[in-house]
């Protein structure tokens, strides 16, 4: 072997390493944004059941609990990607890492919203990402975390409009109107030192702005009659059950899982 | 979001950008060096050979001259965070590996390893993970390296050095014999890789053309 030849075997396995590892990462990130956007799923399905309480739990603790449950797959995925991510690697590869990760944190955030209404923290993100003795499988970036958490508005614009057809609906989605709203004014500090996140806040913008004229016609339609908004809700839901058992011959819940996908949820 | 929480990353943020300032300002001072020494080296193709030894030490000055920006760049870099900072310097390192290894082509004939490289340039090795020499980049050094050999070939038989294109063609080949071993995947390094052919084929050309004129004597059978 001539020493060129010597030279280049040694990069060789070097190089092999190094893609062998990447695709392994790209895998595991995918297999992360699968079990992500699942999750994000079953928060809308559950916190939609028209079953106020259930083991003293409303909808929204009883979605949380479940997506919770669900992101403990992904946080055992980070577990095992560990040693792949250790020192300096972590950012060699956060490329292939990022875009599971982001999808991680908003599945993460809608859930501690449902469960909380508050917005996730930085540090309680990274909790999520650490073994038993808290010590981090890698350090979680202030990029993913913001980009994580804008697209979490979009998830709250689903949730509260849909939520309009249901009991209390209107009043949540006034809440999160301004919670949403807030968020929107929190990130626009960020954009000049997160990439990506000005392109980000103008689809959180829109999806504000989705918000806000659900809850101008709820304002203007409600303001027709002095009534409070659950005798609202009473004569909505009576409309509901009577028209839903002529049509299907039986009684059947107003919003059943039926229907709930995405073409119903893009306002 | 919390004011506090607010504030931290807002704390964080500042810091970062301060820091990409800071390195900004020593890859200015890397850019300018490696342009120097592309111009210097540009000359290589027009002075006769007796000339080369000179311009060699003269470039080697201002390839020296990049080991203190390459410290302050190690000093800046967080622990761990090489890779997160290493596009912005990309381009100059590349253009360093290839004047590297050029000087040694034109003074010793011979490839200049990654470790000597790593040493001409003042990379130490306890620096590893905030600043280093990457093999990607290397290889990429050596492509610049054979693309400009490929037109040196050509300028060296205009300038009366015959025997050039024949030393050229076996250090090429070399090099190539060597790409042929890595699994490359199709990346930017890939690309170039697959470029080399053109090169190996205008170095060929030229010394299929003054070995039919007899302008040239016949390579000694490689050694090794």
């Amino acid at each position: 072997m001539t020493s060129t030849a010597a030279i280049f075997d040694a990069f060789r396995q070097d190089l092999d390493e190094h893609n062998d590892r990447r695709e392994r990462l790209i895998k595991a990130s995918r297999d992360v944004t699968n079990i992500s956007k699942k999750a994000i799923f079953l928060l809308h399905r559950i916190v939609l059941e028209n079953v106020p309480a259930l083991d003293g739990l409303t909808p929204a603790l009883r979605a949380a609990k479940a997506g919770n449950e669900n992101l403990r797959q992904v946080q055992q995925i980070y577990a095992n990607m560990k040693e792949e991510l250790v020192g300096d690697r972590f950012w060699r590869y956060q490329h292939q890492v990022s875009p599971g990760l982001q999808e991680y944190i908003e599945a993460l955030s809608f859930s501690h919203f449902l469960e909380h209404g508050t917005l996730i923290s930085l540090d309680e993100v990274q909790q999520t990402l650490c073994d038993s003795k808290g010590a981090p499988y890698f350090p979680l970036t202030i990029s993913d975390y913001m980009l994580g958490l804008s697209d979490l508005t979009g998830e709250l614009m689903r949730y509260s409009i849909s939520g309009l057809t249901k009991r209390g609906g209107r009043l949540q989605a006034m809440d999160t109107l301004g919670f949403v709203r807030n968020c929107k004014a929190d990130f626009e500090a960020f954009t000049p030192y997160v990439r990506f996140l000005s392109k980000k806040q103008s689809v959180t913008a829109q999806s504000l702005q989705k918000i806000e004229d659900a809850v101008y016609a709820i304002v203007v339609r409600s303001s027709e009659y002095d009534l409070s908004p659950e005798m609202l809700d009473d004569i909505v839901s009576q409309t509901f059950s009577s028209s839903s058992a002529d049509r299907r011959g039986g009684r059947r819940n107003a919003d059943s899982e039926d229907g709930f996908d995405d073409e119903n949820m893009s306002f | 979001m919390d004011p506090h929480d607010l504030e931290n990353l807002n704390t964080a943020l500042d810091h970062e950008a301060q820091l990409r300032e800071k390195i900004k300002e020593q890859v200015v001072d890397l850019d300018k060096k490696a342009r120097t020494m592309v111009g210097m080296l540009n000359k290589v193709h027009s002075i006769p050979y007796s000339q080369v030894a000179g311009l060699v030490d003269s470039v080697y000055l201002v390839l020296r001259s990049t080991n203190a920006p390459h410290t302050a760049l190690a000093d800046l870099v967080p622990p761990n965070q090489f890779w997160r900072w290493k596009d912005m310097w990309t381009n100059s390192l590349r253009t360093s590996v290839f004047v590297a290894a050029f000087l040694e082509y034109l003074s010793k004939g011979t490839l200049i390893s990654l470790a000597s490289t790593s040493e001409a340039l003042g990379i130490l090795d306890e620096w590893k993970d905030r600043f280093t020499l990457p093999i990607e980049d290397y290889l990429h050094g050596l492509i610049t390296l054979v693309n400009e050999l490929s037109r040196l070939a050509v300028n060296a038989v205009t300038l009366g050095n015959f025997q050039e294109p024949v030393r050229i063609s076996i250090f090429v080949k070399d090099i190539f014999a060597g790409f042929t071993m890595l699994n490359l995947k199709n990346d930017q390094l890939r690309r170039r890789f697959d470029s080399l052919k053109y090169d190996m084929k205008k170095v060929e050309e030229v010394v299929y053309d003054v070995s039919l004129r007899k302008l040239a004597q016949p390579p000694d059978p490689p050694s090794g």
